[in-house]
Formats: C-alpha cells, sequence, structure tokens
C-alpha cells in the first residue's frame, strides 16, 4: 500500500510545483503589462500615452500587494475555477472559452488514442505471434512507412479528397446549424464533422504502438516462462495472451496513460488543418494572438492532464507488474 | 516396455546469416520407466538441444532434421501440436536452466499451477487447492507462499517451486536441464536430495543434464556422455566411475580429485570443442586426446555396445578385443593429459612469506535510508586475516556471506565502517580507505581484480592487442614497439601462444578458458602486488577449470603476488589457496592452512560446506 500513498503524495507535491511555477513565471518577466498591451495596440513607433496605460491597468487590475499575498490570492483564486478574462474573446471568462472547446477535443481524441492504442497493441502483438510471417512483414514495413508521415498532412491529403473533391465530408468546424446538446441532429453532425480529423489521427498514432508492441512482445516470446507455459502444453492462445502479451503489454501502459494526459492540448496542428473547434485550436490561436490568461489556463490544464496521467499510470502498474510495488516499497 | 526411446536423433540450426550447424548428430539411447539417467557434456555439446528436442520445444532456426522420438509407445517425432498438447505436463514435464525467469513474472504462483493442472486434469476448485498444497509440502515450501509472486521467493525457492510445477500431474518423464546452476552450493545440494528422494518416491523417470559430473554421478542410475552432438559413452553410474570407456569421460572424471588428500591431482583437457558447422573426418575427440591412434584421424568411432554400456572411441574397443595384451595396450583409468598438481608443502613455506595486506577487525555497516526510517545490515563484521607474497587466501562462504563486500573494501571501492586494511607496498604501508581520484589509481595499480564471468569483461568491440594496452598506457605511459612488445609478453605469460596469433583477435573468438586468460593477463599488465579473483573459474567449464587454476597458481609462485581467491567450492580453494577463511553472515567462522581445514573443519557451517560438494570418489 506505501506504493500507492508515495505515488500520490509524489502527484501532491508536483502539482503545487507546477502552480507555483505557473505562477512566478510571468512575474519574472521584464516589463509593465500594461505598458506592453498600450504599445502593441498603438503600434511600436507610438508615444506612450499614459491616459490609455492607466486605463489598461484599470481593466487588467493592478497588483499592489507584496508578492507573498498575490501568491495567496491567486492560490485562492484557482481554487475557485477563476482564471481571469480571455483578451482575445474578451470579456469572456478563460473558463467559459476553455469549456466551450474541452469537449469536442476529449471526445475527438481520446476516442482517436483508445482505438489507437487497442488497434495498435492488437496489430503487434499478433505480428509478434505470427513472426517472418506475410502478415507481420505487411504490417511492420507498412507502419514503417506511415510512421513516416505526419497526421496533419494525412490530414491535409483527406481534407482535398474527401471533403473537397468527393464532398463526403464537411471540410471543416464541428457542426452546422443543430442545437448543441443530446439531440440526432447534433450527434449526427459532429460525427461527420469528427470522422476526417480522427481519421488523420488513426493512420499515424496506431503506430507506435504496434512497433512498440511487436518488438517487446516478440523480446518475450523469447523468455524460458514463455518456454515452460509451452511445455505445460497449454493452449496457444493462453500462451499468447495471458503469458507474452500480459507481459509485453507492460511498457506501453505507461505510455498509453502518458497519451491520454496529452489530450488535454488537443491535436493542434490536425485541428487547425480542420478547423475543428477544440483545445488545440485554442491553444494555437492563444499562442497568436498572445492572449496571456487563455495561454496560462491552457498550459496549466495541460499540465495537470500529463501529472494525472502520470499518477494513473504509476497506480496502474503497480497493479499489473507486482515487482514495481516491492522495488520501491 | 521402454519409456522413452530415441532412435538416430538429428537436430540442425539453420541460421540465415551463417553456415549450418548439425547441434544433434545421429543419437540413440532410450529410458526405461523410473530411471534415472544422467546427460553430461560441456557448453556447446548440444545437450541442452537434445533435451529440448525431445520436449519438441526446438525453436527456428532450429529443427528435428532426422530420426524418431518414441514416447511410451506413441512416435511423437512429428506429432501434431495438438495431440502433442495432451502429453504435454501430464506425461513428459521439465525443470529448466534458468529457473529463475521460468515463471511468469506478473501472475502469482497458484495460478501457474492452477491452469497447467486444470488444463489436463478435471480436478477444479478447491480440489485443485489442495493438490498445490500437497505438492508445496513435497518440496518443503510453505504452502502460504501459494499466494506469492515469483519475485517475492529467492532463488532456491523458486528452483523448487519449479519442481513443485513439474510434479504437478504425476508425470512419467520429468527433463531437468541444470536446474541448480546458479544457485548456492548448499541449497543446490539440498535439491538435489529432494529430487532424489521424491523420483524413488514416485517413481518417475528422470534425463538429468548437467555439467558436472560429479554431481551426475552421485544421482543418476546410468550416464549418458556427451560431446560435439554425438553420445560418446553410455553406461552405469558405477561402470562409469570404475571403468570410464571414453577418454573424454577420464578427462571429466579427471577434474575431479580428493581435497582431503596430501597431495591432489586434477587434470584437464587441452583445447576446445570442434567447430559443428565445419565438415570433419575421424573422431572429434581426437585432436584432444591422448590416447588417440592413427585410425581416430581417419574414420569415426560408431556407439557400439562395451562391456555391458556402449562407447565410441577406437581405443577403447581395440583394447577390449586384445584383451589388454595387444598393441594397444591396458585401458587405463586415468586422462593422460595435462595435470595440475598442488601439495601441501607448498602451502607451509607459503604461509611464512612476508605479508603484503593486513585486514584488521574490520566490520562494514550498509545504511539504507528510506524517509525516516534508517535499516542498518551489517555485512562483514570484525573480519582479521593477512595475505602474503606468494600465497593465496581463499575466501569461502555462500552468496549473501560477506565476501563480495570484503573484495569491495580491499580494493578501495567501500570503506571500512570499523577497523583498518593496510596494504605493505613497495611505497610503505599505506591505509586502504576512502581512495579517491590519483590515489585510488595509484593503488589499483598495485591491485587488481579478475571477475567471474570472463565473457561480459573483455570489450567486443576491440582487438585484444588494444584491450591489453590499455592498462600498459594508462598506468605506464608505454607507446608504439614498446607497448607491443609487452602485449605480445603478456600473451604469452598466460599462453596464448602464439602471441602475434591472438593480438589481433576479438574476445568473443576465444573460448572461456582463452577469455579467462585475457582477463588475467589484463590484470598482470599493471604488475600487480595482490590479486583479487572472485569466482575465476565458476563459469568455465569442468574439463578446462584446472587450466586456469593452474595458471594462477604459476602466477603466485613465479611473481610473488598475493592472490585473494574468493569461492564457495572448496575443491578449488584446496587446489589454489594455502590459507583459507569461511565466512558466514560476515563473521569468520573458521579460518587456518587450507587443508587443516578440509581435513577437520570445526565448525558446522563449513562441514555443510563441505558435505555439499559432489565427491564420486
Amino acid at each position: 500500500m506505501t506504493y500507492f500513498a508515495r505515488k500520490f503524495g509524489f502527484f501532491l507535491a508536483t502539482l503545487w510545483a507546477v502552480v507555483t511555477l505557473n505562477f512566478l513565471i510571468p512575474r519574472l518577466q521584464p516589463g509593465d503589462p500594461a505598458e506592453i498591451m498600450v504599445k502593441r495596440m498603438a503600434g511600436k513607433d507610438a508615444a506612450l500615452d499614459q491616459a490609455q496605460v492607466e486605463a489598461m491597468r484599470a481593466m487588467l487590475g493592478t497588483p499592489t500587494d507584496s508578492l507573498w499575498h498575490q501568491y495567496i490570492s491567486y492560490l485562492g483564486e484557482l481554487i475557485h475555477g477563476n482564471f481571469g478574462l480571455s483578451y482575445t474573446y474578451y470579456p469572456f471568462p478563460v473558463t467559459e472559452v476553455i469549456a466551450q472547446a474541452f469537449w469536442w477535443t476529449v471526445v475527438l481524441v481520446t476516442i482517436a488514442q483508445v482505438l489507437s492504442f487497442v488497434g495498435g497493441v492488437v496489430l503487434g502483438a499478433y505480428a509478434a505471434w505470427r513472426r517472418n510471417s506475410r502478415f507481420d512483414s505487411v504490417v511492420t514495413l507498412g507502419s514503417t512507412f506511415l510512421g513516416t508521415l505526419q497526421p496533419f498532412w494525412i490530414g491535409l491529403l483527406l481534407l482535398y479528397v474527401f471533403g473537397y473533391s468527393l464532398g463526403w465530408f464537411p471540410t471543416s468546424g464541428g457542426y452546422e446549424e443543430a442545437t448543441p446538446g443530446w439531440n440526432w441532429p447534433f450527434i449526427q453532425e459532429a460525427v461527420s464533422h469528427a470522422f476526417l480529423p480522427a481519421l488523420a489521427l488513426l493512420i499515424v498514432t496506431p503506430i507506435g504502438w504496434i512497433l512498440g508492441m511487436r518488438n517487446t512482445m516478440i523480446m518475450n516470446l523469447g523468455e524460458d516462462y514463455i518456454r515452460l507455459a509451452k511445455a505445460k502444453g497449454l493452449p496457444d492462445r493462453d500462451v499468447a495472451l495471458k503469458y507474452a502479451a500480459r507481459n509485453a503489454l507492460l511498457p506501453s501502459v505507461t505510455g498509453f496513460a502518458l497519451a491520454l494526459g496529452g489530450v488535454l492540448g488537443g491535436a493542434i496542428l490536425v485541428e487547425t488543418v480542420f478547423d475543428y473547434p477544440g483545445m488545440g485550436r485554442l491553444m494555437g490561436e492563444a499562442v497568436e494572438q498572445k492572449d496571456y490568461p487563455l495561454l496560462q489556463a491552457l498550459m496549466l490544464l495541460t499540465t495537470v492532464g500529463v501529472l494525472l496521467a502520470n499518477l494513473v499510470a504509476d497506480l496502474l502498474y503497480g497493479v499489473l507488474d507486482p515487482r514495481a510495488r516491492r522495488a520501491e516499497g | 516396455m521402454t519409456l522413452l526411446d530415441v532412435r538416430d536423433l538429428s537436430v540442425r540450426y539453420e541460421p540465415k546469416a551463417s553456415r549450418p550447424l548439425d547441434a544433434v548428430q545421429g543419437v540413440t539411447f532410450s529410458i526405461e520407466p523410473g530411471e534415472f539417467v544422467g546427460l553430461i557434456g560441456e557448453s556447446g555439446s548440444g545437450k541442452t538441444t537434445l533435451g529440448t528436442a525431445l520436449l519438441r520445444l526446438l525453436q527456428r532456426p532450429g529443427r528435428i532434421s532426422g530420426g524418431s522420438i518414441e514416447f511410451n509407445g506413441t512416435d511423437i517425432t512429428s506429432l501434431p501440436e495438438d495431440e502433442l498438447r495432451s502429453l504435454r505436463w501430464r506425461d513428459l514435464s521439465t525443470v529448466f536452466q534458468s529457473s529463475m525467469n521460468s515463471l511468469n513474472p506478473v501472475v502469482r504462483v497458484e495460478a501457474q499451477f492452477r491452469d497447467a493442472i486444470e488444463q489436463h486434469s478435471s480436478l477444479r476448485g478447491e480440489a485443485v487447492t489442495r493438490r498445490i498444497r500437497e505438492l508445496f509440502d513435497m518440496v518443503i515450501i510453505d504452502p502460504k507462499f501459494m499466494s506469492a509472486f515469483p519475485h517475492e521467493l529467492s532463488g532456491g525457492m523458486r528452483q523448487r517451486v519449479n519442481l513443485a510445477l513439474a510434479l504437478a500431474l504425476d508425470p512419467k518423464f520429468i527433463l531437468l536441464d541444470e536446474p541448480t546452476t546458479g544457485l548456492d552450493v548448499v541449497v543446490q545440494h539440498s535439491i538435489l536430495e529432494n529430487v532424489r528422494r521424491l523420483q524413488a518416491e514416485q517413481g518417475f523417470a528422470v534425463l538429468f543434464i548437467s555439467h558436472d559430473i560429479g554431481t551426475v554421478l552421485d544421482l543418476s542410475d546410468r550416464i549418458l556422455v556427451m560431446y560435439a552432438g554425438r553420445i560418446v559413452e553410455d553406461q552405469t553410474a558405477g561402470a562409469l566411475l570404475r571403468r570410464p570407456l571414453h577418454p573424454y569421460t577420464k578427462g571429466l572424471l579427471g577434474s575431479y580429485g580428493d581435497p582431503r588428500e596430501e597431495t591432489v591431482k586434477i587434470t584437464y583437457v587441452p583445447g576446445r570443442p570442434p567447430d559443428l558447422s565445419r565438415e570433419m573426418t575421424g573422431c572429434s575427440f581426437a585432436p584432444r586426446c591422448p590416447e588417440r591412434i592413427e585410425r581416430c584421424l581417419e574414420t569415426d568411432p560408431p556407439l557400439l555396445p562395451l562391456l555391458g554400456g556402449r562407447a565410441a572411441c577406437h581405443v577403447a574397443h581395440l583394447q577390449h578385443e586384445e584383451g589388454g595384451a595387444g598393441p594397444h595396450g591396458e585401458p587405463k583409468r586415468g586422462f593422460e593429459g595435462p595435470q595440475f598438481v598442488k601439495t601441501a608443502d607448498e602451502s607451509r613455506s607459503a604461509l611464512a612469506n612476508e605479508v603484503v595486506l593486513s585486514v584488521e577487525n574490520v566490520s562494514k555497516v550498509f545504511e539504507r535510508r528510506r524517509g525516516f526510517t534508517v535499516t542498518r545490515t551489517e555485512a562483514v563484521s570484525d573480519v582479521s586475516f593477512e595475505l602474503r607474497r606468494g600465497e593465496v587466501t581463499a575466501l569461502v562462504g555462500q552468496s549473501g556471506s560477506g565476501k563480495s563486500t570484503l573484495a569491495k573494501m580491499i580494493t578501495g571501492v567501500e570503506t571500512p565502517t570499523e577497523g583498518r586494511i593496510v596494504f605493505h607496498g613497495p611505497d610503505g604501508d599505506k591505509l586502504v580507505s576512502g581512495f579517491k581520484g590519483r590515489a585510488l589509481r595509484d593503488y589499483r595499480s598495485n591491485v587488481q581484480m579478475v571477475f567471474q564471468d570472463p565473457y561480459s569483461s573483455i570489450n567486443p568491440a576491440k582487438r585484444l592487442g588494444y584491450v591489453l594496452s590499455r592498462p600498459l598506457v594508462n598506468y605506464q605511459g608505454l607507446k608504439g614497439e614498446e607497448l607491443r612488445e609487452r602485449v605480445k609478453e603478456l600473451l604469452e605469460r598466460v599462453a596464448l601462444t602464439p602471441a602475434e596469433r591472438f593480438i589481433n583477435r576479438y574476445g568473443y573468438e576465444l573460448s572461456g578458458g582463452q577469455r579467462q586468460r585475457v582477463i588475467i593477463a589484463k590484470a598482470l599488465a599493471v604488475e600487480p602486488e595482490i590479486i583479487v579473483a572472485d569466482e575465476p573459474i565458476s563459469s568455465l567449464d569442468v574439463s578446462i577449470r584446472a587450466e586456469i587454476l593452474e595458471l594462477l597458481n604459476d602466477l603466485v609462485k613465479e611473481n610473488d603476488v598475493g592472490i585473494l581467491y574468493i569461492t564457495h567450492d572448496l575443491l578449488s580453494a584446496r587446489m589454489l589457496s594455502d590459507e583459507v577463511i569461511v565466512l558466514n553472515n560476515g563473521k569468520v567462522v573458521e579460518k587456518g592452512p587450507t587443508l587443516g581445514v578440509i581435513r577437520d573443519p570445526k565448525d558446522d557451517y563449513t562441514r555443510t560446506l563441505l558435505d555439499a560438494i559432489p565427491n564420486p570418489f
């Protein structure tokens, strides 16, 4: 049990460090944000209008307390989920902007990741079990070839062929006219909009899992416990699944949990190509527009996502591999 | 009826990248129900391949290329996997060589018994648990370990669990492939006792594969001797010991001696086994054989019945036909090859030499900090002894006895917690502790290590000339012609001659014994005062161990170095060392001249170690 307790403690400590750094880094940057904003709006060469700067300060709010008090109130705001107002979508609060994008990404990328993982692991395991067969050669060579391509480039191709030339799928956005919610027309529209981006991700993401699983499993197949399982006269399916695949899966599980953690960051390039209203596109926008509050919130969210995923991976690993529990416990 | 009948079995490996190789060549033998048969041979003789073939577990690029295996009346040579499966484990089970790895690491031990039992019997649920408990009792393990994961068991326990697993379905035949290699002598001994008792009680047949002829003689009814892919001798254990027929068997027997004798002689087989991927004419053992005659180089001797057994040797058959009175003389009992002799007298004089290292009341405590708790383990406690020039002190004990920790302190890797180690070097006395940087380097030019595993201690990407030149360049700043001369000299010193032939070769091209010679040459390069040799022969084949012992012995005599010889094997300690220190749980339990300790052990632990030496004589 100490294994799990320690992992959780480690998670809390890292989370605190991330939150604090997220507070400190912007404050360590030189310059007055209000002045910078005014300068940017007025143009580089224009003289600084003090009145405008004052107005901007009033709008952004000027910190007057000591750094310590600022930190305390920052933590307070954070707990209440207040990240400030977005510059780009002014006067909407950052949380609202993110909330709109959140589900689009989570649904699209999570489904793509889960399918990629399951498909990749199954294909990889089967290729390893039948290694040097035709199936194995096709899968391995195919993966190596496709693995060199980038999802956004495949996205562009898909967009051109199925969206533009054939017109089977819409080319941008998340839905058309339907009212968002649990109604049939909306779900239909959402699915047809998400299909191409998901496909772009599904062509490339499984490759890592396929090759990783295949290699680990081939290595595992040489182990003595596999030979012993065969000598025990167990059916092939049991040897392949309970002995070989079960052990070969371990390294992939950690990778998968981390990949899920990255979901919150969205798939920036793919979402941008398809103009998909998710977190990835939002992140791209925030960077382009220098929308600091939005960017800061997104960063915090993705880091926390990765941390959480890491925690889940550690805990899961402890369940799946009893050796990990003892090695550290 | 014969249980296992193997006829003319051949196994061929056909790797894509290199020449095909016949690892097993036309092997014929049979095993009766309840018979305990030993199969001995050195590494690369094809014994494990033969065992794997019997279980039909060969993996590509290996395959059965000829002959047949009949088990209990069924030909299993080409039986389809589906039909074979019902035979597996119920009739034929096995304990593998590295049983450390033969349990699935992520599944509880109980489940690994359960799947095999449920696959082949009608037992379910509680009945299976009862059976597993029964099996644990058989191998003397507390049944509470049923719910453990494999890593929670010690090496010895894992091997017992594997044995229990092999017995799960009352098989008719069990293949034991070096089941105790890598385990401690004492543990090894108790597991083999257990095997013998169970075999007597339950009457299953065993094929016991091992490289250790002592253990095989101890346990088996009958012994098959394998060399270069063939069986060269087949006799009952008693007859084989009394009257070995094949010179190779004589060589293996010659590698044992009685450590209690005043003068111990052990022989070794010079040279190395043939490359099986090359065509050869005549007897495959002929190049290494002291009894060889003209005919041996021309025709390959078939395995023919002789004196109730079988032997594949022209000389043995001729001698028998001639009745011992013909031109080929009487059959010889011993191996007339090179010999390594150790007398007790040598030790007496060595123990009067000048002291080069003194260890005074040394203790080592390891502290492990975890959060706020500190665990203290005393690895070595209050150990004192002296090492002399031209003398060998053996540090004997099983794993965990603290012998490696002591070696680390002597080589300056660890610092003693209490007590002191003094090196009486050429520059006066020096306290060995906390050496860093230059001081450590200077000290290392006086104290060198030879490790256990010669296979991983030579950089595989470099030629031997380079490997040996490194210490010379680093410590003595030699270069050019001088360096080359010195490298050659080192090679010749460890009998890798002619040096020109070895200087441009790679470590992996050499045999285990040759590699260990290179390691020793490397240690000699800096002309050390002390060599710490950590189990230098335990990974070598029995037939060549004496060769390395002899080399070390010569070094002691010629160069006046002191050797600290770390081992768990009292026989080799007797062969090499003048004084022996027996360690148990970090404490010295017995100390004295080697012969004295072996003849008249005072401590119980020393007695246990002595009993664990397989002694066929």
